[in-house]
């Protein structure tokens, strides 16, 4: 008989004795629980920031209507302006009419929630400092959400391997303890056969089931997911490369003739190293590679700046009062207004505030890059760390992607300050047109070009990682004994 | 035809066998005797290619087991002393899946059934889960499947242990009827009365050592038994 046929014959045997032994079965239908579970959260969680993006939207849009009618109004005479809400004035307009910039979600975001709970998904930009709307929350590495949520990445990344566990610990052992070993190796049968063909009938339904049901998942409750392309076989190709990296670690481990219980150790030990420990100890030296600089220094200087701020603009910011009995010097005559003090103050502050800080808030973005930058560079010294990175890359929430859209936060941000400051500083009124055609922010798209270079690559190691340790198995199932 | 040429077979600093040779020719029973660690299983493991020879060669049919491991388990059958199975399944499945990985197709049931009987298995037992049978039962759908596979050779290790006196005697005829289609057939045993009966030649063997070969036409159950303990006790 052929290696082939006799290949079909122990797959076809081994399929008859985990049937009858339900360990398959009782597998698959935990996975098949554990993906639905996960998905309804990843779902769930996308469902939520789609409704904050779309809500903040509708506010944006609410504020750009409520600043043209009451331009309007102040214009006909029926409202007299106040020195903190008339649209003619740059300094006001710059912010009430501030736009949202909104990262909307990936066709397939439900994938993995990654840093999307962390990093905001949209700012309101104005004229205000990038300290208030940038840096006012915690600026985390990429890697310390990867335990954080019950999503489709942590079904595969944390949960897939221990199933594979539960299916090979004793893929070897069992036929040596039970004894059937001599007398299956006693027939025409090699061991490489004998291990793959107890390999094949675990492997292929346990990992078709982790690559389609989530796409099936996607298709039936995104509907932005039948748009996602060749992204849906990526993320196929991803699971079945991090899948068979666990199943050859599982065969190379069975093939050192320990006790099944011994195997299962060392798979769990293995699981904790580089799930577990890999992930943290390169975090760890990710931060020590390239530090954040200290939140406290920004906090400190920042109050200093503010308050240096309130001495140096303190006539502007207490000469406001005037306009309480004399509303009508607000309105804009011949393109020209009155910018208020307090207004002017205001906008000075924020700006001298941005220049006094600008290195240390790069210093941040540099430090968050730094760090993302060396965790794609070390992400190969452990496949979960690479399977996440991969997940978040398809699933757009990725720390680049974050990164990229706090960049573009920031270049729009000081584009739209550039274009109010010499109307502030010069007193030009905002016309109804210039309210009218405010430039508006354009969400940036996923980048699926780059996430396909990015993931190219994830996989790549991977196989590389599985093939491998499926080599150092067959090279130790040469030196293998029947007892 | 089964041999094996000047094997020593080393474990780390125990050498299990030194330098042993022996040829079984088609149609030859040889029994060998010797007590536990005598090296009778590691010979027999060596002609499976469980291990490889320290030095020396063992050869199937005219064919090196060790550059033939696969090919030269096509003409050879093998039954340990204890036959384990896939409890889970009944004797007639894992008598399906060691036949067809025997001789390379899947045989029709009747023929199963058929060498269930012949090796002695009752009837009522062939659709019974193999986890409820006794080591006899066992010990005969292990005979099944090594008849199943008509191979030239047959590795006996210590075969008759588990089984009662009727059996074995049912077993011994087996044996006579495979050794007359010219079978070479190669069996440990500690039983002496079973080699003299059964075997064409005996061996005995003694810490790796091969001691002595003879006809058992040319002796007696006495001498056997007292060349048996002269060497056990020297």
């Amino acid at each position: 008989m052929s290696r082939r046929g006799t290949l079909a014959l122990v797959v076809r045997q081994e399929w008859r004795m985990l049937i009858a032994d339900r360990s398959l079965l009782l597998v698959l239908g935990l996975l098949v629980a554990l993906i639905t579970y996960g998905f309804a959260n990843g779902l769930a969680e996308v469902r939520t920031r789609d409704a904050m993006v779309e809500s903040v939207l509708q506010a944006e849009a609410k504020a750009g209507r409520s600043q043209l009618e009451r331009f309007d109004r102040i214009a006909s005479g029926q409202e007299l302006p106040s020195p903190f809400n008339n649209p003619a004035n740059p300094a006001i307009a710059g912010n009430g009419s501030g736009r949202q910039a909104v990262l909307p979600s990936a066709a397939l975001a439900p994938i993995a929630i990654g840093q999307s709970d962390m990093m905001p998904n949209s700012y309101r930009i104005g004229t205000r400092s990038k300290v208030e709307f940038m840096y006012d929350s915690e600026i985390e590495s990429p890697w310390n959400l990867l335990s954080g949520h019950f999503d489709l990445s942590f079904v595969i990344v944390f949960l897939l391997p221990l199933l594979i566990f539960a299916l090979t610990f004793n893929l070897l052992s069992s036929e040596r303890e039970s004894g059937t070993e001599r007398m299956l190796l006693s027939q025409p049968l090699g061991l490489g056969t004998l291990a793959l063909g107890k390999l094949i009938p675990r492997a292929a339904p346990l990992l078709a089931v982790a690559a389609l049901l989530p796409i099936l998942l996607l298709l039936a409750f995104r509907s932005e997911a039948w748009g996602a392309g060749w992204l849906l076989f990526g993320w196929a190709a991803l699971v079945l490369a991090y899948g068979l990296f666990w199943f050859a670690l599982a065969f190379a481990i069975n093939t050192l003739r320990r006790s099944s219980s011994a195997n299962a150790l060392m798979l769990i030990a293995g699981w904790t190293i580089l799930v577990l420990v890999m992930p943290v100890m390169l975090n760890l030296l990710v931060e020590r590679l390239h530090p954040a600089p200290s939140r406290t220094e920004l906090s400190i200087q920042t109050r200093a700046i503010q308050a240096d701020n309130l001495r140096r603009y303190d006539d502007l910011f207490s000469g406001d009062y005037r306009y309480i009995d004399e509303p009508e010097s607000l309105q804009a005559k011949d393109g020209k207004i009155e910018i208020p003090a307090r207004t002017m103050a205001s906008f000075l502050a924020r700006r001298d505030m941005d220049k006094r800080v600008d290195g240390l808030l790069d210093g941040f973005d540099q430090s968050l890059a730094g760090q993302q930058a060396a965790a794609d560079r070390l992400s190969f010294l452990s496949p979960a760390v690479l399977a996440y990175e991969g997940l978040t890359v398809l699933a757009g929430t990725d720390g680049q992607r974050y990164l990229t859209f706090r960049q573009d936060v920031s270049q729009f941000h000081d584009g739209w300050r550039a274009r109010f400051e010499p109307l502030i500083m010069n007193g030009v009124a905002i016309t109804r047109p210039d309210l009218e055609n405010l430039p508006r922010w354009q969400a940036p798209p996923h980048d699926r070009r780059g996430a396909a270079r990015a993931l190219g690559w994830y996989v790549a190691v991977m196989a590389l990682c599985a093939l491998v340790a499926g080599v150092l198995g067959c090279w130790r199932l040469r030196r293998y004994t029947v007892a | 035809m089964l041999e094996a040429v000047n094997v020593t077979k080393e474990f780390g600093p125990n050498r299990a066998l030194n330098g042993v040779s022996l040829r079984v020719e088609a149609g030859e029973i040889y029994c060998l005797l010797g007590a536990n660690g005598a090296g009778k299983t590691t010979l027999i493991n060596l002609f499976l290619n469980f291990h490889q020879p320290t030095s020396g060669s063992v050869w199937i049919n005219g064919r090196d087991v060790a550059s033939a491991p696969i090919d030269t388990k096509r003409d050879v059958a093998y039954i340990p002393e204890q036959v384990m199975l896939y409890g889970m399944l009944t004797g007639l499945e894992n008598l399906d899946y060691f036949a067809a990985l025997a001789t390379g197709q899947r045989q029709p049931k009747d023929h199963l059934v058929a060498l269930l009987a012949e090796a002695g298995l009752p009837a009522d037992a062939v659709d019974r889960r193999v986890s409820n049978y006794s080591k006899g039962m066992r010990q005969k759908v292990g005979i099944a499947i090594a008849l199943a596979k008509n191979a030239r050779a047959l590795l006996l290790d210590e075969p008759t242990s588990g089984l009662d006196p009727s059996a074995a005697n049912e077993f011994s005829q087996l044996l006579v009827r495979a050794q007359e289609r010219g079978v070479a057939i190669l069996t440990t045993t500690h039983d002496l009365f079973h080699a003299k009966q059964t075997g064409t030649r005996v061996g005995i063997m003694k810490r790796g050592n091969l001691m002595s070969e003879l006809d058992s036409a040319d002796v007696s159950h006495n001498d056997l038994e007292a060349l048996y303990l002269q060497h056990m006790r020297d």
